[in-house]
């Protein structure tokens, strides 16, 4: 009765033999709904950032996390996109087909980066090897940057767009050309990254991107345009059933005191009518306090983001352009910086759907918003900062590198006039990886949100 | 040993006994008697015969030269029974036993009138903890002697007419309804009598599930009556109340701050969207509320608001019992109904049973006997539990505002079928809760056996036996249009088709070696076939309201589907020898194949051995002072296998996003070399008589290990998962049982007390988890506090924040003055208690008889999510203290009003502030220390200070100890001389009252009691439908 037995156990339930397609849409879904998420996006790194601020349930705007906050981006981006991701790329070794190879190692390089953009250090080379390394070690900030770089370079060189057709692609259609381009954009983007700790790698990338495609309008950003239920964009199904996040003061008030044409884009007009029309929640209100501003007396993001099919953005063409701007600036390439900020910002408003091209020279003219090369950093940051509403992550850490716009910190937060500058690793990492997290935590300091990150200098 | 004895056995009323044993005493020979109570036996005249029958006390008579024998039985109410049904159904004297059986009769169970059977057994059973869900329409947990399996089922197998049937609790969190455990369809009227057997010792012979000891659940056979047909009515009615409610405040009204104006309930007023009692004192001052259109109306308490909501529950229950006898055949069919409205509105359950049990002779050597039941469990609506706003109960009156009029909110929708409600951030109108978001269940089931028995020859017998028990439960969820948080409302569709089928065969040889030895061999094998399907069809938005079907969607459907099959082979085998009647040596064997293991270790064996001697009869010693003595020991291994599925990785299908499939890497790594779990049991007892059997005591101590437990264990996710299967764990128990009954009193003239008393301890430990040490804690579950087994520690920790304090144990508070919370976890308790036990008092005189049952839990935790919500929101009863002068509060003032600063304090409640700042009253001084040893001087403000006491889980963990009246019954039987003018054989009327009384408890607001489901993670509560008490009238009439 062996075989009868053994046949009795195969599992009808899920698929015993996995395809290289279906695994690639579900790693993207799954990745870009992470990252563009509540914990961590909304919940954390836009509230750090103050483009949003929270009118109920207060203690996260007011930096009080426990170490459980920050664990679905752990858990997301490890076990559902880096493991999809690792078993696409087996497969791909197994058919020879270099485009899901490459395709897989553009998207694993940006989930790592965007780890370590957060946590710092974190399981790198030893991470998604299940049979051998059941306590991963972690690797320094300069380990995993310097691998994604050269990752990013190799995935590169892997794509060609006379190569095998990949399917299950709903980030470019599988359109490998426009994967270079994305894959360069991330060289650019890891390389300034770094640039204040590691100048040398830095423009050696920038250097070697010379002449290579990469970004070059809106119709090639890297995003991930959402749909109707049950793949509405994250911030969309949040608001479906709560009401708990706004605008933030900052924001608002920056965009106002600019003329910004964003203003609408970015808010909503406050549901009770008011002179104002926006109004930002001032970051970091007790629950009394916000509760106090009113529902309806205060802006919700704007409809652009409250769609349901609004994409999930992961690299824009505006990106792009600042960090050329800067790249230029810092004399890692030749060209006009103060035309690529200009560009960058026009590209922007064009994203979010400002053309009229008078308004756009109008805006660009003003003093505040032209470039200063003096202080490159409050120039590109305050303006990066803005064209990158709702993507908390990485304003976040260009927040972190730049310094700029200089924010003041939540008014009832707990960091005794700090902000957080990481996430905390999740709780479970001591029990489960108890000797790597101690190991890193010895290298890194202190496992707490003020601690500041290695490509973040001082 | 060459004549034939005829005879008859007859009750003490003259009905003949179908189905007694007769034995020859001292030998395992026997037969049963027959549907008109006769029996024909081979006998030597130097033979004794001992007749026996369930609820009838035992006799003996010796053969000498009579050649008909007419055996009388006495009804026994109170002694233990001599003999009992073992393993495989078969029927054994006790005394032959190496472990311990226990005995609870029919009548104990069904005037109790539980709607669960497991229920009913709380209190009555040494060694055995029942833990009933929530409210009175849900689910019970049972477990025998502590857990053994650390991640695995620990509850017991059920077993009825000797094949098993399931008691799965199918559950999805997502319908947020306690749904009734699979074993609660099974009707009490129609239970002859229940057999625990308690340990793996007892069980070797069932197969793995048995590990945690069996239930065995006799039917009632057919049973001729005075005129050849016996005809039973039995009716009762049942009210229910619930038993225990928070204790509220009644001081303090809805808002923040003292302040609350109403305009829209979701932030347009004052504070209107905050769900909380930190709002203005309820003193008649006027302020507009929900029902008042912006006019401002008297803002007072409404005491009773949680409670009124609540309705009085009743059961209504009518059944009626044919059973008749004639040569070679016998019958019975039943047919029973309740009818169930609960205490919460718009819930109920209707049962629908029918039995029928039947035996025809076919051959003198040839007896069919079958067993069927159908059985309709149905409900239009269960109650809303667990925490989800859109369906939960006690979640919405946990934060319900203290001056909220619950009459006002009874007319839930205006004219155009829109709700309202006194807060509109957070929760739909309770009402529209409990009318509109229903959720109803539908379970059909069958179960039933076909039973062949040939004797071969004398002392050779052959059995073949095969049951199936097949159900579908089909569960339909509702959520309205306009509800808060789903405003399109939802629709969803659950169906689970469970079935098993048994099937046995045996051979059974009995003989008497020598006039000193006899052996009793039984060989069988059986082949078990299992599968289970889930169908989950779920309409995300309605496109239309009021319309519940799956068409009616807006959005594509969201599909799951779960198939699942398993098939165990077995080889078994059981010897008995006996010796001169007084000692007994039991062995049994079985090799299980399962098709839930690799190939290469899916075959597992595993034996038993026990032995038990009657050193009264043996020493003969036997008095009436000492009356009989036995002594008894075993040791049993029992191995089990793993679920379906568990060997090879597969990958997990997605929603498809657009027309795109999706496939994922399964988040748990699974195991190709998983070898079976491995529990062995050593258990060694005494039972005794004093005083012509008065006094009969029965103990025993166990010894527990399991070990290569398959464990899901929780991994780093950088592995790429976030759990693996191991096969490691090693957990222990071990504890010691008594019982004890005991006639204080008996007089001539018919009056009798009888006292039973019994007493169970069991200690666990959790040896290890894996052979490397790496893991150091499992997680069982977690609601507020984590449950957990802990190397090192006993079963079941509840784990979770407390106070930090310093090296002198003095509580440290933070720079706000409140008390700080240690930034490491700690054991805050365990949920099993230290102890259990129950004692049952039973006088009766003629025909009116009383008892009453008080069960007892002494010992353990449990962790009140209640508590921990009530002092956020401010709605319990002891966030009064210090809310203001009049409660002891301490007067302070922030300088500059910023409330950002440290609060300042002031002499008195008249003194001003120096520079004319606010003055508040509801300071709260913390007794504890700084950082630095020193007194607290910081005052914290109340909401504070009670909204940090809410998050600290040592705070909110109690003693979770219980004494209880679990029953109380009176019942007359009229005499037999007035019942036989109409025409009735007999009648019986009862009252019977179930958990009137919690006679004493620590935990506050909660029954402790309850748990939040029928897992392993028990010691929870989390807004939970409050426990009812219940009382009711029962009439049977036997015709």
């Amino acid at each position: 009765c062996g075989d009868d037995l053994t046949d009795t156990n195969v599992n009808p339930n899920e698929a015993l033999h996995p395809q290289p397609d279906y695994l690639l849409t579900n790693a993207i879904k799954a990745s870009v709904d992470t990252y563009w998420g509540v914990d961590n996006n909304m919940n954390s790194t836009l509230l750090f950032v103050q483009h949003l601020a929270k009118i109920q349930y207060t203690d996260p705007d007011r930096y009080r996390y426990t170490n459980t906050s920050f664990e679905s981006t752990w858990k997301g981006f490890y076990s559902v996109g880096l493991a999809d991701l690792a078993e696409i790329t087996t497969l791909a070794e197994e058919s020879g087909n270099d485009n899901y190879k490459g395709v897989a190692l553009i998207l694993r390089s940006w989930l790592f980066a965007s780890l370590t953009d957060l946590y710092g250090a974190v399981p790198y080379r030893y991470a998604i090897q299940i049979t051998d390394q059941l306590a991963p070690a972690y690797d320094g900030q300069d380990v995993v940057y310097g691998g994604i770089l050269d990752d990013l370079k190799t995935a590169v060189e892997l794509l060609d767009p006379e190569g095998d057709a990949i399917a299950g692609d709903i980030l470019y259609n599988g359109n490998i050309a426009n994967w270079i381009k994305f894959g360069n954009a991330l060289r650019l983007r890891y390389a300034l990254r770094i640039a204040d700790q590691a100048e040398d790698k830095a423009r050696e990338v920038i250097t070697d991107l010379q002449g290579e495609p990469i970004i070059s309008s809106n119709d090639e950003l890297a995003r991930l345009v959402y749909a109707s239920s049950p793949n509405q964009n994250p911030i969309a199904l949040n608001f479906e059933t709560r009401n708990d996040y706004r605008v933030s003061r900052t924001m608002v008030e920056t965009l106002r005191t600019l003329s910004d044409p964003r203003l609408p884009v970015f808010a909503s007009p406050t549901e009770a009518t008011t002179p104002e029309v926006y109004i930002g929640v001032p970051n970091g209100l007790t629950n009394d306090a916000a509760s106090d501003l009113g529902l309806t007396k205060t802006s919700k993001p704007g409809s652009y983001f409250l769609r349901s099919d609004a994409p999930g953005v992961v690299l824009s063409y505006s990106e792009v352009l600042f960090n050329l701007a800067e790249a230029v600036e810092r004399e890692f390439m030749t060209g006009d910086a103060e035309a690529l900020y200009e560009q960058a910002i026009t590209a922007s408003l064009q994203q979010f759907g400002v053309t009229n091209t008078t308004v756009i020279d109008d805006y660009l003219d003003q003093p505040a918003v032209q470039y200063n090369a003096a202080n490159y950093r409050e120039s590109i940051g305050t303006q990066k900062w803005i064209a990158l509403f709702g993507q908390g992550p990485e304003a976040f850490s260009e927040w972190r590198r730049l310094d700029y716009p200089q924010l003041t910190p939540a008014v009832n937060g707990v960091l005794a006039g700090k902000i957080p500058v990481r996430f905390i690793y999740p709780g479970s990492e001591q029990s489960l990886n108890g000797k790597s997290y101690r190991d890193a935590v010895n290298v890194q300091g202190t496992d707490a949100l003020t601690t500041r990150l290695w490509f973040d200098k001082q | 040993q060459d004549r034939t004895v005829e005879g008859t056995v007859v009750g003490s009323d003259g009905t003949p006994l179908p189905g007694a044993n007769v034995i020859v005493k001292g030998t395992t020979r026997g037969v049963q008697t027959d549907a008109d109570g006769k029996f024909v036996l081979q006998v030597a005249a130097s033979d004794v015969l001992l007749f026996s029958y369930i609820g009838y006390k035992s006799i003996e008579v010796p053969v000498g030269s009579q050649s008909t024998i007419t055996a009388t039985l006495e009804d026994d109410e109170g002694k233990l029974e001599e003999i009992v049904v073992t393993a495989l159904g078969i029927s054994k004297e006790k005394k032959s036993l190496g472990y311990t059986v226990q005995e609870v009769k029919s009548n104990q169970l069904s005037e109790a009138r539980e709607n669960n059977l497991v229920n009913a057994l709380s209190g009555k059973v040494a060694g055995v903890r029942v833990t009933n869900s929530q409210g009175n329409l849900g689910s019970s947990r049972i477990v025998i002697r502590g857990e053994t399996s650390i991640a695995g089922n620990n509850q017991p197998l059920f077993v009825v007419d000797g094949l098993p049937v399931d008691n799965s609790q199918l559950t999805k969190s997502d319908a947020s309804r306690d749904f009734p455990n699979a074993i609660s369809d099974i009707n009490t009227e129609d239970i002859e009598s229940i057999s625990v057997l308690k340990g793996p010792n007892a069980a070797a012979l069932y197969g793995s599930r048995a590990a945690n000891g069996v239930i065995i659940i006799n039917t009632k056979k057919g049973r001729a009556g005075k005129r050849g047909l016996g005809i039973a009515v039995t009716s009762g009615v049942t009210f229910e109340r619930l038993l225990v409610l928070p204790d509220y405040q009644n001081v303090y009204g809805q808002g923040a701050g003292g302040e609350f104006s109403y305009v829209d309930g979701k932030g347009g007023g004052v504070n209107d969207g905050v769900d909380e009692s930190w709002g203005p004192k309820m003193d008649g001052r006027l302020i507009p509320q929900f029902y008042s259109n912006g006019e401002a109306v008297p803002f007072l308490p409404h005491p009773d608001n949680v409670k009124d909501f609540f309705v009085t529950g009743h059961t209504i229950n009518n059944g009626v019992a044919i059973s008749g006898a004639k040569e070679g055949f016998d019958y019975r069919f039943s047919y029973n109904n309740s009818r169930q409205k609960g205490v919460v509105p718009n819930t109920d359950q209707t049962k629908n049973s029918f039995s029928v049990n039947a035996s025809y002779t076919l051959h003198p050597k040839v007896t069919l006997s079958t067993s069927a039941n159908f059985i309709r469990t149905e409900s239009d609506n269960l109650p809303g539990t667990f925490g989800k706003r859109s369906t939960s109960t006690m979640l919405q009156f946990t934060w319900f505002g203290r001056q909220v009029d619950i009459n006002r909110l009874k007319d839930y929708k205006d004219a155009d079928g829109n709700t309202f409600n006194w807060n509109n951030s957070y929760y739909s109108n309770p009402y529209w809760v409990a009318y509109e978001n229903t959720v109803g269940q539908r379970r059909d089931r069958f179960f039933g056996n076909v039973n062949l028995n040939y004797k071969i020859v004398e002392g050779l017998t052959a059995n073949f036996r095969t049951g199936n028990d097949l159900y579908n439960d089909r569960r339909k969820i509702r959520i309205a249009y306009g509800t808060n948080g789903t405003p399109f409302g939802s629709y969803q569709e659950i169906g689970y088709a469970v079935n098993e089928n048994n099937t046995q065969f045996t051979l059974n040889y009995k003989k008497d070696i020598t006039p000193d030895f006899n052996v009793d061999v039984l060989g069988g094998a059986n082949y078990q076939y299992r599968f289970q399907e889930e169908n989950n069809q779920f309409a995300p938005r309605l496109a239309v309201k009021g319309v519940y079907t799956l068409n009616n969607s807006r959005d594509p459907l969201q599909s799951t589907n779960f198939y699942s099959r398993q098939k165990i082979y077995s080889l078994f085998a059981s010897g008995q020898v006996g010796f001169r009647n007084y000692a007994f040596l039991n062995l049994t064997a079985r090799n299980d194949w399962s098709s839930t293991l690799p190939s290469n270790n899916n075959s597992y064996f595993y034996p038993s051995v026990n032995a038990s001697v009657v050193l009264s009869e043996a020493l003969g010693f036997a008095s009436n002072t000492v009356s009989f003595v036995k002594v008894r020991a075993g040791w049993s291994k029992v191995g089990k296998d793993a679920d379906p599925y568990q060997l090879i990785n597969t990958y997990p299908f997605s929603v498809p996003f657009g027309s795109s499939p999706r496939l994922t890497v399964s988040d748990k790594y699974l195991n190709a070399d998983l070898k079976p779990e491995t529990t062995t049991s050593t258990e060694a007892g005494v039972e005794a008589s004093f005083l012509d059997d008065r006094i009969n005591v029965d103990a025993s101590y166990y010894f527990t290990r399991s070990k290569d437990q398959i464990l899901n264990v929780d991994v780093s996710p950088s592995t790429g998962y976030t759990s693996k299967l191991i096969n490691a764990g090693e957990i222990e128990n071990r504890g010691v049982e008594l019982q004890l009954t005991g006639v204080p009193v008996i007089t001539p003239a018919g009056f009798r007390w009888e006292v039973s008393v019994n007493w169970a301890k069991n200690v666990s430990k959790v040896v290890e988890l894996d052979k490397e040490g790496f893991l150091q804690s499992y997680r069982l579950g977690s609601d507020g506090v984590e449950v957990r087994a802990g190397v090192g520690e006993p079963y079941g920790v509840l784990f979770g924040s407390g106070f930090l304090r310093n090296a002198q144990g003095q509580i440290v508070v933070s720079a706000d003055g409140t008390p700080a919370i240690d930034p490491s976890n700690k054991v805050l308790g365990r949920f099993t208690p230290n102890w259990i036990g129950g004692i049952n008092n039973a006088v009766s005189y003629k025909g009116v008889s009383l008892s009453f049952l008080v069960d007892v839990r002494m010992g353990g935790q449990i962790y009140s999510g209640t508590r921990s919500t009530g002092l956020q929101t401010g709605v319990l009863a002891e966030t009064l203290n210090g809310r203001d002068a009049e409660h002891g509060g301490l007067p302070y003032y922030f300088a500059g009003d910023d409330t950002g600063t440290t609060p300042v304090a002031l002499a008195d409640h008249n003194a001003s502030a120096p520079n004319g700042e606010i003055v508040y009253h509801d300071g709260i001084l913390f007794n504890g220390v700084t950082a630095d040893g020193s007194p607290n001087t910081t005052i914290a403000p109340a909401p504070l200070y009670y909204k940090t006491l809410a998050v600290n889980g040592e705070y909110n963990t109690f003693d979770a100890t219980f004494v209880k009246l679990r029953e109380v019954k009176l019942g007359y039987t009229i005499p037999s001389s007035l019942t036989q003018r109409v025409g009735l054989q007999s009648a019986t009327v009862s009252l019977v009252g179930r958990n009137l009384w919690i006679i004493h408890k620590d935990a506050p607001h909660i029954d402790p009691e309850t748990a939040l489901s029928t897992s392993n993670a028990q010691g929870l509560e989390d807004l939970q439908l409050p426990t009812t008490r219940s009382y009711g009238f029962n009439i049977t009439l036997n015709f």
